[in-house]
């Protein structure tokens, strides 16, 4: 059987071995290499249990045998391979399973909280447990998109955003367990899809179907701001049925030619918005200008940021996860794209914690996780779901959670970024 | 020949002399009575004699018959006498011709020529110049001869004519001025003469001829004269001429014939000809296939290797004929000298000219085409990006087959109207039906209002045409819509109109429903004008009034046309100009609905048009028909259709443009959408170019339907097709 050279190498100081060149199989895979690591470690720690890793050949994951995989890279092994390995991610477990009523249309977490938007016309909040801790109804249409603002020990305060046009702030009493619309935000001709919170938590944005990008205060106030109505417009039965004072936008960014579908808030200065024009694209808040477009060929569905790698990735409507550069200036380059799906990609979020990892939902029923690091094929599948998931959500306590059109919120709890921490 | 024409040159003024003499009888003094019947008698020697010398001529010579016949004309002429004798030689002429025989006698014995019967003296006078004498001549003795006295007056001659048998035969006698009846031999004669026959009844005018001055020369010669002199003697012209053409020779002015070139000069009509052309191939000879020579097989002393064993003799006695690799069997010889006669061979001589005979050799033209060349290039369907090419969504929903499908013009919200009863409004990006709406009974029909300040829905339902405000969208859109249709006012006179309007109220308002527009008949179609006011419907009927548009801000119903051309299957509104379609069963009519006249007739091809849509651009239109076609036609070119598909294996249900990108769909029965690249030009010298590019196949064929209607997505190249399966799907 043929040999390969290869030296192996780790960042974690726990398993270094001996930078030493072995000669190893050629057609051994990823469980002899980890068997060879570990006799390895074994010898050189009496202490040692048996660690599963991960090997990677020039920064992709190994996915089959050593000499395939040389050979479709078209690495030469006449030289001496050098070869990473890192402790295997264990598979996310899955925690719990929330029931809502009707298909669930968004999921935001904090550290104690899941808030889900719902097709009922509804906000829940749960606890990571599981538990139903309050339904928050007021929305006269579905609801699309939900977001938290503050997060006290005491009030919260969180958004929803829905079908019927209006974005609503509302103060949650955590002790008291109530909840109260404080403002209905108004100015949007169709539904609203999406909201982002920036990170002074001050101010929001949201993009509708109306291809409009509107700013919004999310400071709670007494004053109602004053809406220039049309005169013969019916005014007196929305007034009754209309929670929490109105507000208007404090700014509207136009330039896109189609529904907004996805908006971010990633910094202070920049919003990006993906549209079903094919675009996303990147606004500066100061100015209100439009500072770079991202040109691809699908509608986008949901795009994510990472400050991590400063990756933008994007879902769409085929089968790929497309990851884009947001600073460089010709705008339709595509640094890599993830396929695996075999539906149109619904929704994705970056990892906060890994820089490398991400996770997304489709319509072909299935939640993946991906490491950049492997583009042909996810980490793991999540095939738990019955019908289509609509949203993700991947929270820093490294919890999964997706919602989709079974009316099901499933959580996941995923630890594979403790080893990295350290990293 | 000659001899028959002289005699009958000689005859006819025979006969005239007697006419004449008939005619001078009437003239003259009437003497019926012969005055010389004495006469008669008297010369009956003479005549026998002539009579007898005539025999004598008829025997010797046929050919002097002639002037013997017109001497004796003269004779007859001349005198009374001589015509007395010839009318006995006309006697004799008719006796039996044993006269002939007889012994041969000297012509000149009885020469009476110079004894002529000259009654009358006066000579070959004309007889006229007697006309005012009594007399007409002088016999012999210088006495005048008188005319006999003719005292019969006209009567006397009518009764003369009546009562005398011989009148008819009866002439006058120029020369002595009597009349004579004619005889019966004498009758006989003129008749034959009159007939152009010979006057002899025995002449054989074809009697074999005696060349006597033939080509050949005889040893005895015609004549007797010896030769001319100047036929010893060489001629001094000839020798005049002959020594001027000597000199022209030598001086070079008459040059020698060029000698005659015994090539024979063939034309070779095949000469010009391509030996590659069709006819060419007459020309090109196949030579017979040879035999192949004998092996060691047929050897009479072959080496073992080539005999057959027992084994294979028996297998080789088994095989048909046909199958033998060998058509004999090899056969070993002493000698030479022992090998028999081949039993075979005549037969096998036979059966290879028959090969030769009855099977024609011809080269075969193959033609070195590559296939691939024959295909027209067309772009590659990956160059013509974007289409829709995999099932994105499935909206799950509706129990029945879902017949129609409708989308709003900014395309966030799909509407479905299906057998079961309901219409169903769905959310694109999701499939999420958002709203249900339950009607009285199947939905045929469904258009969403073009206009996008407008949000109307109108729906096809048994015998009515609902306007439905679905409420979704923009909520200052359809309070705007609702607020627009409450603004109505009735007119002031009730107007006559072929529908009945009516604004729906209590649960069918609070679904959504505003206005109903009843129909007497069943409502197959709607579909809006792209400014959203006016909305056609077509009503399962033949009458004239099975096409109707509606105003909907004006609740206003009419019918457009006053015949009906059929039954039709489908109308559609112009996207640009004030034209109308309407489709029949095989043509398409476009109406100019300003000047109201009919623009065009399109003729489809097909044998039942199910369904037809209009290129944005308004230049080209598509047409569905249940006999499984497409038809492609620009309306600039031509009446015909531009180019006919024909991919689906079963009928069309629907065709679709695309608002936006250069796409054309068709659903089918077969349960299969094809997507095909359309792209108009705005060049109009250019062609549309028809590309296939995707076939999408989803729907599960139920109860032979499969895809019902198609629909693009307004502005994604996206494609929604409803089936019988009761879903809809949605290619991205």
């Amino acid at each position: 059987m043929a040999q390969l050279q290869a030296r192996f190498f780790t960042e974690n100081h726990m398993y270094v071995v001996d930078d030493v060149p072995f000669s190893i199989p050629a057609a051994s895979e990823i469980a002899d290499l980890s068997n060879i690591i570990n006799k390895l470690l074994q010898a050189k720690h009496e202490n040692h249990k048996y660690v599963e890793f991960d090997f990677l050949v020039k920064g992709q994951f190994l996915r089959m045998s050593l000499v395939k995989y040389m050979e479709a890279e078209n690495i030469s092994t006449e030289e001496v391979v050098e070869i990473e390995y890192v402790e295997k991610y264990t598979a996310p477990q899955p925690e719990e399973c929330m029931f809502h009523d009707d298909w669930i249309s968004s999921i935001e977490a904090t550290e104690e909280w899941i808030l889900t938007g719902s097709y009922d016309q509804t906000s829940r909040i749960w606890s990571l447990e599981g538990k139903s801790i309050m339904t928050i109804a007021g929305h006269t249409e579905v609801v699309k998109d939900v977001a938290w603002v503050k997060k006290d020990s005491l009030s919260c305060l969180l958004l929803s955003a829905s079908l019927d046009q209006t974005i609503l702030l509302w103060e949650w009493n955590v002790e008291r367990n109530k909840v109260k619309a404080l403002h209905c935000c108004r100015g949007h001709a169709g539904s609203v899809d999406s909201i982002a919170v920036d990170c002074t938590r001050t101010k929001f944005c949201s993009g509708s179907w109306d291809k409009m990008l509107k700013i919004w205060s999310a400071v709670p106030t007494d004053e109602e701001d004053e809406i220039e109505e049309a005169a013969n417009r019916p005014r007196k039965k929305q007034k009754i049925e209309q929670l929490g004072l109105t507000r208007t936008p404090i700014a509207t960014l136009s330039g896109h030619t189609e529904a907004i579908s996805s908006v971010l808030w990633p910094d202070a200065e920049e919003i990006c918005s993906a549209s079903w024009d094919h675009t996303i694209k990147i606004w500066d808040v100061e100015t209100g200008g439009l500072q770079s477009t991202l040109t691809g060929n699908k509608v986008f569905n949901s795009i994510s940021y990472s400050p991590l790698c400063r990756r933008l990735a994007s879902g769409s409507t085929d089968r790929h996860i497309r990851l884009w550069d947001p600073r460089t200036k010709d705008g339709s380059l595509v640094l890599l794209s993830l396929t695996s799906h075999t539906g149109w990609v619904t929704s994705v979020k970056w990892s906060p914690t890994h820089e490398q990892q991400l996770i997304s939902g489709s319509l072909d029923n299935v939640v993946k996780i991906w490491d950049t690091r492997s583009c042909k094929a996810p980490l793991y599948d999540l095939a738990a779901h019955e019908d289509k998931v609509l949203c993700v959500e991947w929270t820093e306590a490294g919890l999964l959670l997706s919602g989709g059109a079974d009316n099901k919120l499933y959580s996941y709890r995923y630890s594979a970024t403790a080893s990295d921490v350290g990293a | 020949m000659e001899r028959a024409g002289g005699s009958r040159r000689l005859s006819i003024p025979s006969t005239q002399v007697l006419e004449e003499q008939a005619q001078e009888s009437d003239d003259l003094t009437d003497s019926e009575e012969s005055i010389y019947s004495g006469l008669e008698d008297s010369g009956s020697d003479s005549s026998t004699e002539e009579e007898e010398a005539e025999d004598q001529d008829n025997g010797d010579e046929g050919t002097l018959k002639g002037s013997s016949l017109s001497k004796k004309a003269q004779a007859g002429v001349a005198s009374q006498k001589k015509e007395q004798g010839q009318c006995q030689s006309l006697e004799a002429e008719s006796m039996p011709s044993a006269q002939q025989d007889l012994p041969r006698r000297d012509e000149y014995e009885e020469d009476t020529s110079d004894e002529e019967d000259v009654r009358n003296t006066v000579g070959n006078i004309p007889m006229e110049w007697y006309q005012d004498y009594p007399h007409v001549g002088y016999d012999l003795d210088g006495k005048r001869i008188y005319k006999p006295i003719r005292t019969k007056d006209e009567l006397d001659k009518f009764l003369d004519k009546m009562e005398n048998p011989d009148y008819w035969r009866t002439v006058q006698d120029k020369l002595t001025g009597v009349d004579v009846r004619l005889t019966d031999e004498q009758v006989e004669l003129v008749q034959r003469l009159q007939k152009g026959q010979f006057g002899d009844v025995h002449l054989n005018p074809y009697e074999p001829a005696v060349d006597f001055f033939s080509s050949q020369v005889m040893i005895h010669p015609v004549t007797n004269r010896p030769a001319d002199k100047r036929s010893f003697i060489p001629s001094l012209r000839e020798k005049e001429k002959v020594s001027k053409l000597v000199h022209a020779i030598k001086m070079g002015w008459i040059k020698p014939r060029k000698p005659k070139e015994d090539t024979p000069s063939y034309y070779d009509l095949w000469a010009q000809e391509d030996p590659n052309s069709i006819l060419g191939r007459h020309k090109m000879h196949v030579p017979a296939p040879k035999l192949r020579l004998p092996g060691h097989e047929e050897s009479y002393n072959p080496p073992p290797e080539y005999l057959l064993s027992e084994e294979e003799k028996l297998a080789w006695e088994q095989q048909e004929a046909v199958e033998r690799k060998l058509n004999f069997l090899p056969q070993q010889y002493r000698c030479l000298r022992a090998v028999p006669a081949y039993a075979r061979f005549i037969h096998e001589r036979f059966e290879r000219c028959l090969d030769l005979y009855l099977c024609p050799r011809q080269r075969k033209m193959r033609v070195n085409v590559d296939p691939e060349d024959l295909i027209p290039k067309l772009p590659k369907p990956r160059d013509l990006q974007p289409f829709p090419t995999t099932q994105a969504l499935v909206y799950c929903g509706h129990t029945g087959l879902v017949r129609c499908l409708s989308i709003s013009p900014s395309g966030q919200w799909l509407v479905s109207g299906s057998d079961d009863g309901t219409v169903r409004f769905w959310e694109v990006s999701s499939a999420r039906c958002m709203k249900t709406l339950p009607v009285e009974g199947v939905v045929k029909s469904i258009a969403w209002n073009p206009n996008p300040a407008v949000c109307l829905v109108a729906v096809a339902v048994e015998q009515s045409v609902l306007l439905v405000n679905p409420g979704l969208g923009d909520k200052l859109l359809y309070g705007a819509t609702d607020q627009l249709i409450e603004a109505y006012k009735p007119p002031e006179e009730e107007r006559l109109q072929p529908v009945t309007w009516a604004v729906a109220a209590g649960a069918e308002h609070s679904r959504g429903v505003r206005l109903i527009i009843r129909h007497g008949k069943p409502v197959k179609q709607v579909t809006w004008h792209p400014r959203g006011d006016y909305l056609a419907s077509v009503l399962a009927d033949d009458s004239h009034t099975q096409v109707l548009i509606h105003q909907a801000s004006k609740r206003w119903s009419q019918s457009p046309f006053r015949r009906s051309k059929g039954q039709v299957q489908c109308v559609l509104f112009h996207p640009l100009r004030p034209f109308f379609f309407v489709a029949t069963q095989r043509y398409v009519r476009l109406y100019n609905l300003l000047k109201q006249e009919l623009a065009k007739k399109l003729l489809t091809n097909c044998k039942w048009v199910s369904s037809m849509a209009i290129h944005p651009a308004g230049d080209n239109l598509i047409c569905g028909s249940y006999d499984s076609k497409l038809a492609w036609f620009d309306l600039d070119l031509s009446t015909k259709p531009y180019r006919v598909l024909r991919h689906h294996k079963k009928a069309l249900r629907s065709v679709a443009f695309h608002k936006h990108y250069p796409l054309f769909a068709s659903g089918s029965d077969d349960g299969s959408v094809i997507v095909c690249h359309g792209m108009v030009y705005n060049d109009l010298l250019q062609n549309p170019l028809i590309v296939p590019v995707k076939v999408l196949k989803g729907h599960a064929p139920t109860r032979d339907l499969g895809v019902l209607d198609v629909l693009f997505h307004p502005t994604q190249p996206w494609l929604f097709s409803s089936g019988a399966d009761t879903t809809i799907r949605l290619f991205a």
